[in-house]
């Protein structure tokens, strides 16, 4: 009831502004757009007050103010005026819409610039970008919205993270951008506590120009979030909500019972064995696994309040919201609520005082399963269990004599399969035996700082920021059989509590000055990081005299031996820096920004503990110069280029010393007892040292026509000495490998970002794009070997990648096929210079492999790379069109030009189930030249050997957001004195086009594209309300 | 006035803060681990980097992929069973005699390099340690014997590998060749001498069971000798270690009067063991920490369980956990065994059991119903602790017993009246009358006594017997006798692939 409490303060306030104004004269007048069109909604408040109106749907408006007054317009998306009264009484203004506007302004870390004479490759979203996605993560917000940065989620499941990657893959690990929210670091994985309409604008620096500001951290590029400010003014309350409805885009085509028992038949018979189902038709359809474990109507709501307001000494923007949403896999173990709360004010203190405070806080209550795990979970078992099992199974057997198999509602056991095994369970059964595990996590993130105008040309700053975040986590594992290898005869309970503090100090001066044409800024910083300050602690209690998760409890009485605790303090991290910036032009038309930082980290040896990184950036205004004619086709161009350097010390602690670790222990006597036993992690590496991008940066921004703002850059990017774990043959008897600084990687690639904006009729229409195209290539790696294996892998295949010189990051690696052997003549003819078969063990059905090194025989020497999993290109697209109160929005993104590793099928389960692409497997001569035999004796490793038949390209294109929506007039709504009043009807990934035949072509995780049975995106539709008073 | 006192201020705390922030305010020092440089100081410390060493012998029936299970499946005498026939990778390619140099079981390299690796480093610093001269000779002699025992596997088990007795460094580890098999033995030989000397005779066994003794150092001498083909230093050194048959020998160790006592998981540190890894359930091993220094349970226990073990009620079958069917006994160990007294002790005869409406089970991977007794997984020794139940099992495993050394002895002899009695005494104690000993009842004998404790590979390749008794397993004489070097040992380094292998 909060609204109804603020509703009534809004009115008293106009109530008391009315009563106020009754000495001054009437002023009226009309708000346009540059297309001539009246704006409604405009807040109009007299300069230094609390007076304010709001223009109708007509654009007019009327207001009483003092002849020498001033007048303030506003609206969201459009360039502030002011205009002095003198003595008129009727004032009509035309607003600019912000993003052709040239005074648009960009945070450029540690400050802001004017867009028109910023240097360096930063894209950025603002607040009405943002408006009309759904409240959800801020990674996914950014999706498609910026060119240079690829952006993949790691799964579907509600509230889980997504892969970032800012011009490419720059390193071996820990590839995630630095996210800066006002002014504090928060990592990758802790910025999920941002509440997405908080937020006022997002930058990415994606040169290393720009970003060198932030030296040791940025070489995976920089994003900055900055949240939202009070204006001074009228106070304003904004509600939106909505609810909505997820199901499945898509569920794959598996094989039914009959045909299932068919395959297993012939794969057994062609190695020899026996008919398994020798009565096929007896087996009907059987159990589709997938409608056991997809939900079609799984619920999802959002609610947001945010009041926000001030006067000339104080500010304030503040904000509530709760989203909740359903998962679209077992829903009852897969959900996500999240509560968050902000505040964030400014205050005048003095003159030359200014104080100011951001703080943001987050409860997370979520649930979750497996998101793309080949071993585990129920996606995984939906799709590899055999079809003949029964979800449940109403005659009972023998085999399901076990106390503890898990029941439904009636009584009856869930089936148990006696084909597939290992993690592959009843689906349902295993929801069952999850309801008891959650987790809870509260974020605190915020900062406060005080400014001093010391002189008309000098600020000076303080910062301190900081952020607490507590995880916990609880589970209560009831007894369960769910399979011969999956069960627990004892429940248990655990709990785990986390908890981690990160602070820094950053004080900056600043100096402005211009002097006749020169403008020039100079900064001064230095800053002190230190986080990864916690710990935290699991507990864990056996043997609970219940059987229901609800009831668990650690205040049970349970014996000592069956506890069991583990408690862990975390290492702490510090950074000290000084770091300095100039900016100077002349006429706004000559631009230069050159930074330097200077960074030392608690992560180095003595040797390399501290690192320098310097840049620069050059722009040049063509469009300023005299020679150059004010024409209607190009109204703006600015080219601009640059180059700098950025470090990384992600590497883990004390990755230079050789620590002497406990844990590797042994029992001597008959008594039990344990004597611990220690033994070196790993070998030193004191020269351990920074690994350092370069990069090199050219572009332009440029308008067309006054209506097309096109912005295109060029980059080049070197990252040498990447630091990574180094794969050390075995016998050197370290359980852990040592850091090293150990290869060297290139990314190139192009951007183009495309705004377009025209009225056509009573239509407004903007279209807004961009396109990038990314290179990746390793250019030197230090072993002898010249490549790395380790990063993505899967049971009976092995490794599936590689990243070797020359080729792209974690290139898929393995066999080449070329069709398949139709008969024996053609293994037979398939020969090599000495006239021996090259596959003399082949049968007729089997792959033939390409003989690479042309050697004569197939053997590891014949892999080859497959291709790359980094999308070459990712673009999104955005179409608004308003007419009258209709608004419509289309958003579409994707990526091209990478491969999938399609693992969804466990080969190593020798009897799990296939997609109905098995159907068209080779049952003879010209019956298929892609798809192998099925034989439970593949002795030409068709499935067992890494090959192009489990890689499918991952190009898509995504209808990620659709949007209707429909703003009742004003001069309905101002009867009850909102300003704002709309409904709208969202649709979110309504289909995506793609060929992949998984569930989703959108990847994420260290390594992309590697589907082990990855959880999809939801296609969800949503009704929403926006009110503002 | 006031404003310019509050600018002041402001510098003053920001020249504050600047100041904090030198040099030192990234110097982190860890905590919770130490840093080898200062490490290695005292008695304590030195005591806890041999535990480390001791860690890795654990291998022989902990963890998945143990010695026992893994060799086991590789002989004659069993499949790999499990439950599938991908429950394993690598288990399930020896069975076959189908190793790469990808499916082949890597810690059987890694962890004994981990093993020598601590040894080296124990070695290297024991002189610096502050602590008595004596125990530091007995630290040194520990391990160096361990040292010998894993080099002794590595070399049985790939043959041509590296022999490092110091810890490499980050800048010679990609320099080193394999060495040649001789030089691996002579080291091993070496190294359990000189640990035979220091010794000490007994060991408390309440406390320090399984500590190495000098009749344990000689007990694999004699063995290493008889593999390295040197019998007469054999028979010498095993003659030292087995007395006089029947009786006690010099340190008290005499065979057990009763075959099944030495598989009572209880009877620890008994009479008959010489050398025995020892199992707790105290580390509450967790899977998360399966197979990891920290989990000091016996794995080997839950593997040869029988599949969904269930009794009938009012059963009389043993009262056994459930478990995974690994190490299913061949029906050819079964036929030999089936009259011989040790066939109880030996063979879980589920197939009877099941016949006799005594209990039921679920038939894994190559299913023959016959089960590895000495090892099965029972109700009795289920932890009531915490952690997984099933790989918390306690029962200790023999490296060497007084029987094997018998054997060995006789077969280093290979005739004459201590020969005979050996082997007599071998028998006698399960009741079995005196057989003329010749190789083949040596050899029939070693078979029967030690089925299943993981030898019969070994054995057989060492006899020269293998490519014949596993010629129906798809063994491949001159190929198979030994493993291929893992992949990872392989790139970048100046290691060769063994022959027959890519």
């Amino acid at each position: 009831m909060k609204l109804t409490k603020s509703f009534i303060f809004c009115v008293l306030s106009i109530l008391f502004s009315i009563y106020g104004q009754a000495q001054d004269l009437p002023i009226d007048g009309k708000v346009y757009d540059e297309n001539g069109l009246p704006i409604p909604g405009v807040s109009i408040l007299i300069k230094g007050t609390s007076k304010a109106t709001v223009s109708d749907f007509d654009g007019n408006y009327q207001i009483k103010a003092a002849s020498k007054g001033t007048l303030v317009f506003s609206f969201i998306g459009y360039s502030i005026v002011e205009e002095s009264i003198k003595g008129r009484t009727h004032i009509e203004v035309k607003l600019k819409s912000e993003s052709q506007s040239l005074n648009e302004v960009i945070v450029v870390g540690y400050g802001s610039q004017k867009k028109s004479v910023v240097t360096g490759a930063i894209s950025s979203v603002k607040a009405k970008d943002l408006d009309k996605v759904p409240n959800g993560r801020i990674e996914q917000s950014l999706q498609g919205r910026v060119s240079g940065v690829t952006i993949a989620a790691s799964s579907g499941q509600p509230g889980s993270n997504s892969t970032v990657r800012v011009r490419g893959v720059t390193t071996f690990a820990g590839n995630d951008p630095l996210w800066v929210v006002d002014g504090v670091v928060v990592d990758a994985g802790g910025i999920g506590f941002l509440n997405q309409s908080d937020i006022e604008s997002i930058e990415v620096l994606k040169d290393a120009a720009s970003a060198a500001i932030y030296g040791t951290r940025a070489a995976s590029g920089v994003i900055l979030v900055t949240t939202k400010k009070g204006k001074s003014g009228k106070m304003t309350v904004n509600y939106n909500g909505f609810i909505g409805t997820s199901s499945p885009e898509k569920t794959l085509d598996l094989l039914n019972a009959t045909q299932y028992g068919a395959l297993i038949n012939e794969k057994s018979v062609a190695a020899g064995g026996a008919v398994v189902f020798p009565n096929l038709a007896a087996l009907g359809v059987g159990t589709d696994w997938q409608k056991a474990i997809f939900n079609n109507n799984a619920t999802r709501y959002s609610h947001e309040l945010s009041i926000s307001g001030g006067n000339d000494v104080s500010t304030f923007y503040t904000s509530f919201g709760i989203q909740d949403q359903e998962g679209i896999v077992t829903s009852e173990n897969s959900k996500y609520n999240k509560k968050n709360f902000r505040l964030n004010s400014t205050h005048k203190l003095s003159k030359i005082f200014t104080f100011g405070q951001t703080f943001g806080f987050a409860h997370v209550k979520s649930s979750g399963i497996d998101a793309n795990n080949e071993s585990n979970g129920p996606l995984i078992s939906a799709i590899n269990l055999d079809p003949i099992t029964p979800l449940v199974e109403m005659n009972p057997t023998n085999a399901y004599s076990n106390p503890n198999v898990i029941r439904d509602a009636n009584g009856n056991p869930y089936g148990i399969s006696s084909l597939v095994g290992q993690g592959m369970v009843n689906p349902l059964a295993y929801t069952q035996i999850r309801l008891g595990a959650f987790g809870e996590s509260n974020d605190f993130v915020g900062n406060t700082y005080l400014e001093a105008t010391i002189t008309k040309h000098i600020k000076a700053r303080s910062t301190l920021g900081g952020k607490l975040g507590y995880w916990d986590s609880q589970i209560f594992t009831p007894v369960y059989y769910l399979g011969a290898t999956y069960s627990v005869s004892k429940n248990s309970f655990s709990k785990s509590q986390n908890k981690s503090f990160a602070w820094n100090i950053e004080n900056i001066v600043t100096y402005t000055n211009q002097f006749g044409n020169h403008n020039l800024t100079v900064l001064l910083g230095q800053g002190s990081y230190v986080d990864n300050i916690g710990g935290g602690s699991t507990s864990k209690i056996y043997g609970l005299p219940i059987t229901n998760y609800r009831d668990a409890s650690f205040n049970f009485d349970i014996p000592q031996s069956n506890r069991e605790s583990s408690t862990y303090d975390l290492t702490e991290h510090k950074l000290t820096s000084l770091f300095s910036r100039i900016n100077y032009d002349y006429k706004e038309k000559y631009l230069f920004t050159g930074i330097i930082r200077r960074d030392g980290s608690s992560r180095f040896g003595t040797n390399n503990k501290f690192g320098v990184f310097p840049s620069f950036n050059l722009g040049w205004v063509v469009t300023k110069e005299d020679f150059w004619k004010q024409n209607d086709v190009l109204n703006t161009l600015k080219i601009r280029g640059g180059y700098g350097v950025v470090g990384n010390d992600n590497i883990g602690e004390f990755r230079y010393l050789s620590l002497v670790n406990g844990g590797y222990n042994y029992s001597f006597g008959n008594q039990g007892a344990i004597s611990s036993g220690y033994a070196n992690l790993t070998l030193d590496n004191p020269d351990l040292r920074w690994e350092e991008t370069s990069q090199a940066n050219i572009g332009f921004e440029s308008t067309f026509f006054n209506s097309l703002n096109l912005t295109v850059d060029l980059f080049k990017k070197k990252t040498s000495g990447i630091l990574r774990y180094i794969n050390i043959p075995g016998y050197v008897g370290v359980a852990s490998n040592p850091a090293g600084n150990v290869a060297n990687m290139d990314n190139k690639g192009i951007e183009v970002e495309l705004g377009y904006k025209k009225k056509l009729g009573g239509v407004n229409l903007s279209v807004n794009g961009n396109v990038s195209y990314l290179e990746n290539k390793v250019v030197y790696i230090a072993s002898d070997s010249n490549y790395i294996t380790g990063d993505a892998g899967y049971p009976t295949i092995g490794q599936v990648t590689r990243t070797q010189v020359g080729q792209s990051y974690n290139s898929f690696y393995g066999f080449k096929t070329a069709g398949i052997f139709q008969n024996q003549a053609e293994i037979n003819s398939y020969t090599n210079t000495s006239g021996g078969l090259i596959q003399p063990n082949a049968r007729p059905g089997d792959f033939r492999w390409v003989d690479t090194d042309g050697n004569g025989s197939i053997d590891d020497a014949d892999k080859q790379f497959l291709g790359s999993n980094i999308p070459k290109y990712t673009f999104g697209f955005t179409l608004n069109l308003d007419y009258k109160n209709f608004d419509f929005m289309v958003f579409t993104q994707g990526a091209a030009g990478n491969k999938i590793f399609q693992g969804l099928r466990r080969l190593d389960v020798g009897d799990a189930n296939y997609q109905t692409i098995a159907l068209s497997r080779w049952t003879g001569e010209g019956t298929s030249n892609d798809y192998p035999r099925l034989t439970n004796n593949d002795t030409n490793g068709n499935f067992g050997k890494m090959s192009d038949f489990y890689l499918e390209k991952g190009d898509y294109l995504r209808l990620k957001l659709v949007q209707l929506g429909y703003s009742l007039p004003s001069d309905m709504i101002s009867k009850i004195g909102a300003s704002k009043l709309r409904m709208y009807l969202t649709a979110e990934n309504l289909f995506t086009l793609t060929k992949y035949t998984g569930y989703d072509p959108e990847i994420g995780g260290g390594v992309f594209g590697i589907d082990k049975g990855v959880y999809p995106q939801a296609r969800t539709f949503m009704l929403g309300v926006n009110l503002q008073f | 006035m006031k404003t310019i006192k509050f600018k002041y201020l402001f510098i003053v705390i920001a020249m504050i803060s600047l100041g904090s922030c030198s040099e030192d305010f990234v110097d982190i020092t860890p905590k919770g681990s130490f840093l080898s440089d200062n490490y290695y100081a005292d008695e304590a410390q030195a005591t806890s980097a041999l535990v480390g060493v001791y860690d890795i012998i654990r291998k022989n029936s902990g963890s998945f992929e143990n010695m026992i299970a893994v060799m086991n499946a590789g002989s004659d005498d069993h499949y790999a069973g499990g439950g599938s026939a991908t429950d394993g990778e690598g288990i399930q390619a020896f069975s076959k005699h189908r190793l790469t140099s990808i499916n082949v079981l890597r810690p059987f390299w890694t962890d004994h390099y981990q093993g020598i690796f601590r040894a080296n480093t124990l070695l290297l610093k024991l002189p610096n340690v502050a602590m008595s001269d004596n125990l530091k000779a007995r630290f040194a002699a520990e391990a160096k014997a361990l040292r010998a025992i894993y080099y002794f596997n590595l070399v049985r088990i790939f043959k041509n590998v590296p022999l490092l007795l110091d810890p490499l460094t980050a800048t010679n580890m990609y320099n080193v060749e394999q060495a040649a098999p001789e030089a691996v033995y002579a080291q091993i030989e070496k190294d359990l001498l000189e640990a035979i000397a220091v010794l000490p005779t007994t060991v408390p066994v309440a406390t320090d069971g399984g500590r190495l003794t000098k009749c344990a150092a000689q007990a694999m001498l004699g063995k290493v000798y008889l593999y390295d083909g040197k019998k007469a230093e054999a028979a010498a050194v095993l003659a030292q270690v087995n007395g006089t048959p029947r009786q006690a020998n010099q340190y008290g160790n005499k065979l057990l009067p009763n075959y099944n006592d030495l598989w009572v998981f209880s009877n620890k540190f008994n009479a008959e063991s010489l050398l025995e890894v020892s199992h707790t359930n105290a580390s509450n091993a967790d899977w998360w920490f399966w197979g990891s220094g920290m989990d000091e349970g016996n794995t080997l226990n839950v593997m040869v369980g029988v599949r969904n073990y269930s009794r009938t009620s009012g059963s009389t079958a043993a009262d056994l956990a459930p478990g995974w069917s690994f190490d299913v006994i061949t029906q050819d160990l079964y036929d030999a065994i089936k009259t011989d007294p040790r066939f109880g002790a030996t063979v879980f005869d589920m197939k009877a059991i099941k016949a006799a409406g005594q209990a039921d089970y679920v038939a894994g991977y190559q299913d023959t119903g016959y089960f590895l007794n000495k090892f099965m997984p029972r109700n009795s020794d289920k932890t009531t602790g915490g952690g997984a139940v099933e790989i918390n099992y306690q029962q200790n495993s023999y490296i060497i017993r007084l029987a094997d050394t018998y054997l060995m002895e006789a077969e280093a002899l290979g005739s004459g009246a201590r020969a005979q009695a050996l082997l007599d005494a071998v028998r006698a104690r399960v009741g079995l009358p005196s057989v003329p000993v010749t190789l083949a009842a040596i050899k029939n004998e070693r078979r029967l006594e030690l089925a299943g404790e993981g030898h019969r590979f070994f054995d057989l390749v060492r006899w020269g017997d293998a490519a014949t008794k596993l010629a129906d397993r798809g063994f491949v004489s001159g190929k198979d006798e030994i493993w291929p070097i893992p992949t990872s040992e392989l790139q970048g380094t100046k290691l060769k692939q063994n022959p027959g292998y890519n």
